[in-house]
């Protein structure tokens, strides 16, 4: 039942993609926050694209963080695409109350890049 | 572990958070619950486990069963600490309201998800919070 239990950063052109493993600890949300500030002034992305399509929980202590981390990569100059998230999940999120502040929902990764390239004209 | 049908955990650091999540998870699927039904079980457990962790400022514990009935499956859960309680039950059921900064919508969240929440608490001595889910059994 559980996948890769570790977080992946990857640099794509201009921006990063960051895929969260299916049951993310405390531990693993307080690292994606500083690793995707960090790799975003490494690599001077102008944007980040979060996959949580392995996910299957996000409770009010992620969700809070996700927001953090849309408004602080929105500070360095760069625009956030969540990616995947699971029907189960959204609808659990709803009925929690959450919401993921400014940050853009797709399907997928695929449809995340097609924004950046076609919306942002950033890839 | 299979096929467990009761049981418990402590709630001693921040990675117990994940071990109640993932019991409950894998005792709710076996149990038969739906997927959202699973996701919306698991929220809660994280939401009131990490209460636990964040706020009492003692250990607790989870502890839970399945419930059967005619065509019908069930979890119970109980989270029960021995801290500092919770002053004003009510006002800590209300959305937003936090004592820590954070989003206070653990609570709220939490009884709207489950389909019974109860909370018994008192200033100085600790605080048990049982919650209730039903589903169809398959
Ligand atoms: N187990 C507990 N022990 C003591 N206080 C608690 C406990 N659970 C909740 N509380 C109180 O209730 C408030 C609201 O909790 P919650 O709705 O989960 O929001 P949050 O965790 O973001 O503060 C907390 O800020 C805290 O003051
Ligand atoms: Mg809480």
């Amino acid at each position: 039942m559980d996948g890769e239990n570790s977080l992946s950063v990857i640099k794509l052109k201009n921006i990063l993609l960051v895929t969260v493993p299916d049951d993310p600890g405390d531990d693993i949300i307080h690292e994606l926050q500083t690793k995707v500030l960090h790799a975003i002034e490494k690599y001077q992305s102008k944007g980040l694209i979060l996959d949580i399509s392995s996910v299957n929980i996000l409770d009010s202590f992620f969700a809070r963080t996700i927001s953090e981390t849309t408004q602080m990569v929105a500070l360095m100059g760069g625009k956030t695409v969540i990616a995947g998230m699971q029907p189960s999940v959204a609808i659990t999120a709803t009925e929690l109350g959450l919401h993921l502040g400014k940050a853009i929902s797709t399907l997928d990764v695929d449809r995340a890049l097609d924004i950046f390239t076609d919306n942002f004209k950033l890839v | 572990m299979a096929n467990q049908e009761a049981g418990e955990n402590p709630i001693k650091s921040e990675g117990d958070i994940v071990t109640c999540r993932k019991l409950i998870r894998n005792a709710a699927v076996a149990a038969g619950f739906g997927m959202t039904d699973v996701t919306r079980i698991v929220t809660a457990v994280s939401e009131l486990a990490r209460n636990v962790y964040v706020h009492s400022g003692s250990d607790g514990v989870m502890r839970w069963e399945i419930l059967h009935q005619p065509g019908q499956i069930g979890i119970h859960l109980e989270f029960e600490d021995y801290g500092k309680g919770i002053p004003d039950v009510d006002q800590a059921m209300e959305v937003g309201f936090t004592t820590a900064g954070t989003m206070g919508m653990g609570l709220s969240g939490v009884k709207r998800l489950m389909d019974d929440i109860n909370i018994k608490s008192e200033v100085g001595v600790g605080t048990t919070i049982t919650v209730e889910k039903w589903g169809r059994a398959k």
